[in-house]
């Protein structure tokens, strides 16, 4: 099995907010795959803490860089 | 000089309205649908939840200034770099500057058994009978479960979801069978409402009604037999009838060069000018692009209007500005305001937000067909209301 890497540019998006990308990259993905999500709402933060503790899949990284939040999440969790 | 020929492919709220905006003795402008009908979608709501019967469609034709031509035809294939759509009528057209408004669509493949409910309890993000087919089934659930799940990203209008359920429990609550039939909402995201702000104003709402609701539920698959919603990580809903807001994939055109499309089909674009990636020539707006907006007419609206000033020579450039009427149901509503640069304004309820989308919905197609009546009122409003103003007062 091959691994993916999705990359989501959420940047600047307020409304309905940079979750909603997480989500949609999610729906698309496979166990194994890295999804990386950029944002710049002050809400990403605390949103993919709560994502990944209630869908158990692995937050790989976190980082913020000139204004700009960089997730890196593992999927891992899928039935 | 010759006229430049302007080729806008979609009749819908971008497309129309960017066609009403061009001054004629300047471009020549053909519009491109392949339906006969501009249809106002947000009236789905009111089909699905008020049974309503006006009218929610307008022939293009009749929309489109005198100058406008108008081809009623499906757009086949666009190639970027040779300047040409190719017409399912086999036509081909040639032009100056392309806008690809084709709007977006549901996808009924990507969650295992959704046709098959969608056909059993219809939705409210497709089409006129689709929305006929929600109005019956809540006229004949007595008892039980009545669900509404988000079923994936993206979707028209962010607050659309939410709205489907506040109406829905104002109905079995005037029906007098709230104590029988329990309304339930699954969402993927951590809360009802994706942006924070704006789920600190619904989320009591929803609970002071009685609603319940489900979070980081990813809708997986539909077991209708079982009469279950199954998660991505294996969790159950049990419904008596389920509603699910469809995910939507962009365009069917068939676009060389390829590379600018996502993978679900939106075109990417420049999200201040709605260039199309690497063409200064041809634009993409509305629920057809791939900029961080969401996919609502009023962005649609916005990016026209911008477009229509580049195509001029101005320097015009989007902000991201939202403005989506949030129904909640009893006659109250409220706006989800927010920009590139500020986060969604906590905007509390009021009647008149809600008088304001209903007035809104009256004047929709006189908007699109007079813009230069309209457009310094709606210059007016969102000067009044931008979300910098905004978030002073509502904090
Ligand atoms: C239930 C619901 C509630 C909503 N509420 C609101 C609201 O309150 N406020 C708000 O601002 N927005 C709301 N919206 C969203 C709004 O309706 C859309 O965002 C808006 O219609 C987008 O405009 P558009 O021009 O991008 O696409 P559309 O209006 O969908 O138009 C696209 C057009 O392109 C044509 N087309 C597609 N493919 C082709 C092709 N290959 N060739 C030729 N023609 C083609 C279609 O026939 C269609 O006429 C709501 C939507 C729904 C479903």
């Amino acid at each position: 099995m091959t691994e993916n890497k999705i990359r989501v540019d959420a940047r600047g998006m307020a409304c309905p907010g940079p979750i909603t990308e997480l989500v949609k990259a999610y729906r698309n993905a496979k166990n194994g795959d890295i999804i990386e999500v950029l944002a710049t709402d002050p809400g990403f933060k605390p949103d993919v803490e709560a994502w990944i503790k209630r869908t158990g899949n692995q937050l790989v990284e976190f980082k913020e860089e000139g204004g700009t939040y960089i997730a890196v999440i593992k999927v891992t969790a899928k039935k | 000089m010759s006229k430049k020929r302007v080729v806008i492919i979609g009749g819908g709220a971008g497309g129309a309205i960017l066609a009403n905006n061009l001054p004629f003795d300047e471009f020549d402008v053909t519009v491109v649908d392949r339906s006969p009908y501009h249809y106002y979608w947000p009236w789905l709501l009111y089909v699905a939840f008020k049974g309503s019967r006006k009218p929610m469609k307008r022939e293009i034709r009749e929309l489109l200034k005198p100058g406008v031509k108008f081809i009623q035809s499906g757009a086949h294939s666009v190639d970027l770099g040779n300047r040409k759509v190719i017409l399912e009528n086999g036509k081909v057209l040639e032009y100056d500057h392309l806008v690809i408004a084709t709007g977006s669509r549901p996808a009924y493949d990507m969650i295992e058994g959704h046709r098959k409910i969608v056909e059993k309890y219809g939705d409210y993000h497709s089409s006129e009978e689709n929305a006929r087919r929600v109005w019956s089934t809540i006229n004949s659930l007595k008892q039980g479960t009545f669900a509404i799940a988000v079923g994936g990203d993206p979707y028209r209008c962010p607050p659309s979801p939410l709205e489907g359920v506040f109406l829905a429990e104002e109905f079995f609550r005037s029906r007098g069978l709230r104590d029988k039939v329990r309304v339930v909402f699954a969402v993927p995201y951590p809360r009802p409402y994706p942006a924070e702000p704006m789920n600190e104003v619904v989320e009591p709402i929803l609970e002071e009604r009685g609603v319940e609701y489900i979070t980081f539920f990813t809708l997986d698959k539909i077991d209708e037999e079982r009469k279950v919603a199954i998660s991505m990580e294996g969790e159950e809903l049990k419904y008596d009838a389920l509603v699910v807001i469809p995910p939507h994939v962009g365009t069917d055109i068939k676009i060389s060069p390829e590379d600018v499309l996502t993978q679900d089909r939106f075109i990417q674009a420049d999200k201040f000018t709605n260039n199309i990636k690497g063409y200064d020539d041809a634009f993409v707006i509305g629920d057809a692009s791939a900029v961080p907006v969401a996919k609502t007419g009023v962005t649609a609206h916005l990016q026209a209007t911008v477009v229509a000033r580049r195509l001029q020579g101005e320097d015009a450039r989007n902000n991201g500005r939202t403005n989506c009427p949030f129904d909640l149901g009893y006659g109250l509503g409220t706006f989800v305001i927010s920009d590139y640069n500020n986060p969604v304004v906590k905007l509390p309820p009021s009647r008149f937000s809600h008088m304001a989308k209903l007035v809104f919905a009256a004047a929709y197609w006189d908007m699109i067909k007079y813009p230069e009546l309209w457009n310094p009122i709606f210059d007016a409003y969102f000067e009044a209301t931008e979300p910098a103003k905004l978030r002073r007062i509502y904090v």
